[in-house]
């Protein structure tokens, strides 16, 4: 019914709408831009002009909401991203900027039986890759019986030769593949791109679903569109089941949070309960791969790697790369590791090999491709040259060993000659290097463009994994969406989008399965995994650089508050501030502004280094900090504003704090970054303490150490008298039960490190120097407090730090 | 010829290494009728926590060493003897240039020794312009791709200097083209793009050259350290032929192989990671004595 309210042919979808007609026809309000292109197929209209049924309650849905409340769902989609850290890198020529993530709100929509056609082609795809792949690695009997030139493997750089003859101890090679497939003008998929060595995208697909399920909460609980869940379940149960002890974890390898996907790295590991791990995480010993943990060396057998094969050991293959971990590829020789996929697959990406698979399929399986590659000839053979040259105007040239593209996939196109004589000759002396590929004009799908649809060309990026059940497809996966309908240009980095794919089953199809992971599924209960050191060392820095900077923030407050009651720079409390507290030399805000700004800096870092660990929450009121203090930095603010202004930045922070002490569940992890709050917290206090005390200390001073030490209320409760340097001293340095006294805080640290795992080697352990610390605070400080007893106990809190380092974190 | 082959390899450290790992390729290859290894051994000082030793795709001796308690310096020793066979100096049965590629098309092979490894680009060779220009001006006065080969060689041996502070391990192989002065693998690199261009397959070989020459004979060049030479695929007929771009000659019984690799990078002695804060430096100690004179 509504597909006939809304058919018309392209021309008469004019532009010329009234303000009654918007009334009469949302519909056609919405629609009135969506000129279709002949030659190029649709997936909103058919062939005719003709709206899709798929489509058909969507656009009724969409074009029954009011433009604002289609602009704020849009910006709840957007906000739910930048909350949850989605975010992808924009490569200049200096920089990586974080921008936000291009999602387009409006899914892809596609029929259920059209979806089966394309998961069942690449799951033939998936075998057939996995055969070809075997045989190269093995017997290559593909070239032996002339299936393949022996060429397009030995010049392949992703051919990788430490691993030829080596068997995967899985017993395959392939475990989880990405395809990039494309519709052509007749309606046909075409497969465009093999992704095999470390496909990225699969957690980007879910967040996608996450967002975009919010931009249409109603519609798309009630829709009859498959979920994604089952998928990741599938694969995380195969992948355990591949480990050799069931109480080991399973390793996700991330190249580090400079990497565009690190994000999702993150993401996906919190959702399948993976350990997210770098190289220098890593080590190999007796030919197993091993992590280094706060409790030592723990074996680790299965890997999903995300890093790209050619860095993964900087003995055997790339030399430079600093990402990757030596001897990596003997641990997987030995048969002790698994990687998710076997390195060496990436060879399967080479545009050259997909040349060869409409004949390799046949005489592989002794059945053609269920779906067409995107027609390509390699370049290293007479007979293709001359059927390249013959429709040279059809014809992109490309790579024939690299596929090789970041995540944003604008991979730089080979420059050849313009003149036919000058290509020509160019091909006989390069071809082997290149490959034609015939240009394929990409169906087109709807994004929001002022209030309306308009047509963009598209690719689908499916993701297919392997079960305990064989082959699965992830039922969606995503959608690029080019910034204008030229197909060529499709990368994000050139301004293109994202969007969600959404697989309509329909009506009478069978119900679907519940959309949730579930996380109950080990019979032998929660599972212990050891904390990595590196994390342990990032999170005990978090806590260090922030307790830093609140400790900074409160000086700088009193050093303003100081200011504007008319006191000058060169009076004796304020130079105290100043050099002794925040160890500025100079006094103008911006300066003096640096001493918290540049910890905040710090934190952001290692907390993004430990996104893993991180509740959504605790990132959100971190990031909120950091942009509050920029802020704050990037205008001038008058000095008697600044005591009120910095008020709100104390206020985020305890915010923080906060959720660390309450949200945090008390794993090895949250107890490292309680012992970086502690020890920094200690440490400020000797500071303060060291300065007040001082023989001839300003008048002032033990009022401002209450102040810093945010100890004014319980001096006033505790001490019905002014501040003596005896009863500042007790209350900030000896009271176990003044949450900012440094006893508490050693106390706190040494509760903390009795419950940690012994270190690995014996001697002078942080154990027994926190039991010293204590001792002498409680026996020999009372008699004895003074301006140099604070430095000695401020050494000795150092130490112990560096004690700490050495006991779990190297 | 029988030969006595010693070489240490030492690296000091300005700081304490807690952790260290090496691949190190500097065992002698046994090569039928050319090279027998009569005996070799391979150790580390301080020893190391684990030793393995294996054959990498190209068949060379490849050994990892992973050292994990605190130390300062290493040293690997390698001691060899070897036995290298006289060659009859082969006659010229290579074919043309482009009989040559016929040949290589038609192999269906992808076995360490198959020519396919040994055409194009690779890790450390690429073929600039000038120097693709140059091997074809030195080979056009031959259609013999053995020819070719001597042509090459004997023209980069007149043409660039041996010069042991110009170049480092690193330096491109454009660069010591460009100023035409370098050590052995330089000499090597740039001959192996120059016949690469050309469509004959090379590789690169690593190994040891005798120390004192036979009495009346000048010294090699290269002698004190590691060697390296190039070895070039001449049709079905003649196999893999090798030749001393260094020393302007055709490789005989003062050579000894340790290992083939497309480049540099397939066969280095020795590669390493560390975990530690200073600066390392490396001295190499190489004799090749002959035992027996026959």
């Amino acid at each position: 019914m509504i597909c006939d309210a809304v058919c018309m042919s392209d021309t008469n979808a004019g532009t010329f709408q009234t303000q009654t007609q918007i009334q009469t026809n949302p519909i056609r309000h919405v629609l009135r831009g969506y000129q279709t292109e002949s030659g190029v197929a649709d997936e909103l209209r058919d062939e005719a002009g003709a709206l899709r049924p798929v489509w058909s309650e969507f656009v009724r849905h969409l074009a029954s909401l009011q433009p604002t409340a289609v602009a704020d769902r849009f910006r709840r989609g957007n906000q739910y991203l930048r909350d949850a850290g989605v975010f992808y890198r924009k490569y200049g020529t200096d920089s990586a900027d974080e921008r936000d993530w291009p999602l387009s709100p409006i899914p892809v929509l596609l029929r259920g039986q059209d979806w089966d056609v394309i998961a069942s082609g690449l799951i033939q795809r998936a075998e057939l890759l996995e055969r070809i792949v075997a045989d190269l690695y093995g017997p290559a009997e593909l070239i032996r019986d002339g299936h393949l030139p022996a060429s397009v493997v030995a010049q392949n750089p992703g051919w990788l030769r430490p691993l030829v003859g080596v068997k995967p101890s899985s017993g395959t090679f392939l475990n989880f593949l990405a395809f990039e497939v494309g519709r052509g003008p007749s309606g046909q998929w075409w497969v465009l791109g093999d992704r095999t060595d470390a496909p990225s995208g699969a957690g980007f697909a879910l967040e996608n679903r996450v967002a975009t399920s919010r931009v249409f909460p109603n519609f798309y609980g009630q829709s009859n569109t498959r979920r994604l869940a089952g998928f990741f379940q599938g694969f995380r149960d195969h992948l355990q089941n591949q480990r050799k002890d069931k109480s080991e974890p399973i390793g996700l390898l991330t190249p580090g949070q400079m990497n565009d996907g690190f994000f999702e790295h993150a993401y996906l590991a919190r959702y399948l309960g993976f350990l997210l791990v770098e190289g220098e995480d890593l080590t190999v010993s007796d030919g197993h791969l091993k992590v280094r943990t706060v409790e030592g060396l723990k074996p680790i057998s299965v890997l999903w790697r995300r890093l790209d094969a050619e860095f993964c050991d900087p003995l055997e293959l790339n030399e430079d790369s600093a990402l990757g971990t030596p001897g990596m590829l003997d641990a997987i020789r030995c048969g002790n590791l698994s990687t998710i996929n076997m390195p060496g697959a990436g060879i399967l990406e080479s545009p050259s090999l997909m040349a060869f698979l409409p004949q390799l399929c046949v005489a592989l399986t002794g059945a053609p491709l269920e779906l067409p590659n995107v027609a390509t000839w390699w370049c290293g053979q007479p007979e293709e040259r001359a059927q390249v040259l013959a429709q040279r105007d059809r014809i992109r040239f490309a790579s024939a060993f690299t596929a090789r593209t970041a995540f944003n996939e604008d991979a730089p196109t080979p420059e050849v000659p313009t003149d036919p004589k000058a290509l020509k000759a160019h091909l006989e002396a390069h071809g082997a290097s290149l490959v034609g590929q015939e240009t394929v004009r990409l169906s087109t799908t709807p994004v929001w463009q002022n209030g309306g649809l308009v047509p963009r060309a598209m690719t689908l990026r499916v993701f297919v994994a392997r079960t305990e059940n064989g082959w699965q497809v992830m039922p969606g996966g995503y959608a690029r969406i080019g910034a204008d309908r030229d197909a060529t240009v499709l990368g994000m980095q050139s301004g293109g989008s994202v969007a969600d794919v959404w697989v309509m089953n329909a009506k009478d199809d069978a119900p679907l399965s519940a959309p949730t992971l579930s996380t109950a599924a080990a019979p032998t209960g929660p599972q212990h995994i050891a904390l990595p050191s590196r994390a342990a060392d990032n999170l005990l820095w978090l806590g260090r650089y922030i307790e830093r900077a609140e400790a900074a923030m409160r000086g700088f407050r009193a050093y303003f508050s100081l200011r504007n009651t008319g006191v000058r720079e060169d009076d004796p409390l304020a130079l105290m501030i100043q050099r002794g507290l925040l160890q500025a030399y100079a006094t103008d805000p911006m300066t003096l502004a640096r001493a918290f700004e540049m910890p905040i800096e710090m934190a952001g870092v290692c907390a993004a280094k430990t996104r893993d660990r991180f509740s959504v929450d605790g990132m959100l009121a971190l990031k909120d900090l950091a942009r509050t203090t920029q802020e704050l930095s990037a205008r001038s603010i008058a000095p008697d504003e600044i005591p009120y202004e910095v008020g709100t930045l104390l206020r985020k922070l305890s915010g923080f704090s906060g959720l660390v002490h309450e949200n945090m569940y008390r794993s090895t992890a949250w107890r490292f970054l309680s012992i970086g709050l502690s020890i920094e917290r200690a440490v400020s206090i000797t500071t303060v303490l060291s300065e007040a005390l001082k023989p001839g200390a300003p008048e002032g001073a033990l009022d401002l150490a209450l102040e810093l030490g945010d100890s004014v209320m319980s001096h006033r409760a505790r001490y019905a008298s002014w501040p003596s340097p005896a009863s500042v001293g007790n209350l900030l340095a000896l009271d176990p039960h003044n949450h900012r006294s440094i006893l508490y805080h050693v106390m706190r640290a040494q509760m903390h490190i009795a419950t940690l795992p012994p270190p690995p080697h014996s001697g002078l352990s942080s154990q027994s120097m926190v039991m010293a610390l204590h001792r002498q605070i409680t026996e020999d400080l009372p008699s004895g407090m003074s301006s140099n007893a604070m430095i000695k106990i401020r050494a000795q809190i150092w130490t112990l730090a560096d004690q700490l380092a050495a006991d779990y974190l190297k | 010829m029988i030969y006595d082959i010693r070489l240490r390899l030492t690296h000091f450290y300005s700081g304490p290494v807690g952790f260290g790992r090496h691949r190190v390729r500097v065992v002698p290859l046994d090569i039928p009728t050319w090279q027998r290894v009569l005996s070799w051994t391979l150790e580390g000082d301080p020893v190391p926590s684990e030793q393995l030793d294996e054959r990498d795709f190209f068949e060379n001796h490849s050994s990892f060493l992973l050292h994990n308690a605190p130390h300062a310096q290493m040293q690997i020793r390698m001691a060899a003897r070897v036995e290298r066979l006289v060659q009859q100096l082969k006659q010229d049965t290579s074919p043309t240039i482009i009989g040559l590629a016929a040949e290589i098309a038609s192999l269906r092979d992808l076995s360490p020794a198959s020519p396919h490894h040994f055409l194009g680009r690779s890790e450390r060779i690429i073929m600039p312009v000038d120097l693709t220009r140059y091997a074809r001006t030195q080979a056009a006065s031959t259609s013999s791709s053995w020819a070719a080969v001597q042509l090459l060689g004997k023209a980069l041996h007149r043409d660039m200097r041996f010069d042991g502070s110009a170049t480092t391990v690193d330096t491109p192989l454009e660069e010591a083209f460009h100023h035409r002065h370098g050590v052995c693998q330089d000499f090597a690199h740039i001959m192996i793009a120059g016949l690469r261009s050309l469509g004959i397959p090379a590789r690169y070989v690593s190994g040891f050259l005798r120390t004192e020459p036979p009495e009346g004979q000048a010294r090699l060049e290269g002698a004190d350290a590691m060697h390296a030479w190039v070895s070039a695929w001449c049709g079905a007929r003649m196999g893999w032929v090798e030749y001393d771009p260094t020393n302007g000659i055709i490789v005989g019984t003062d050579h000894i192989t340790v290992g083939y690799g497309r480049d540099y990078f397939d066969v280095s002695p020795i590669k390493g990671v560390l975990r530690s804060s200073g600066q390392s430096s490396v001295a190499q100690a190489v004799d090749v004595i002959p035992v027996v004179a026959y």
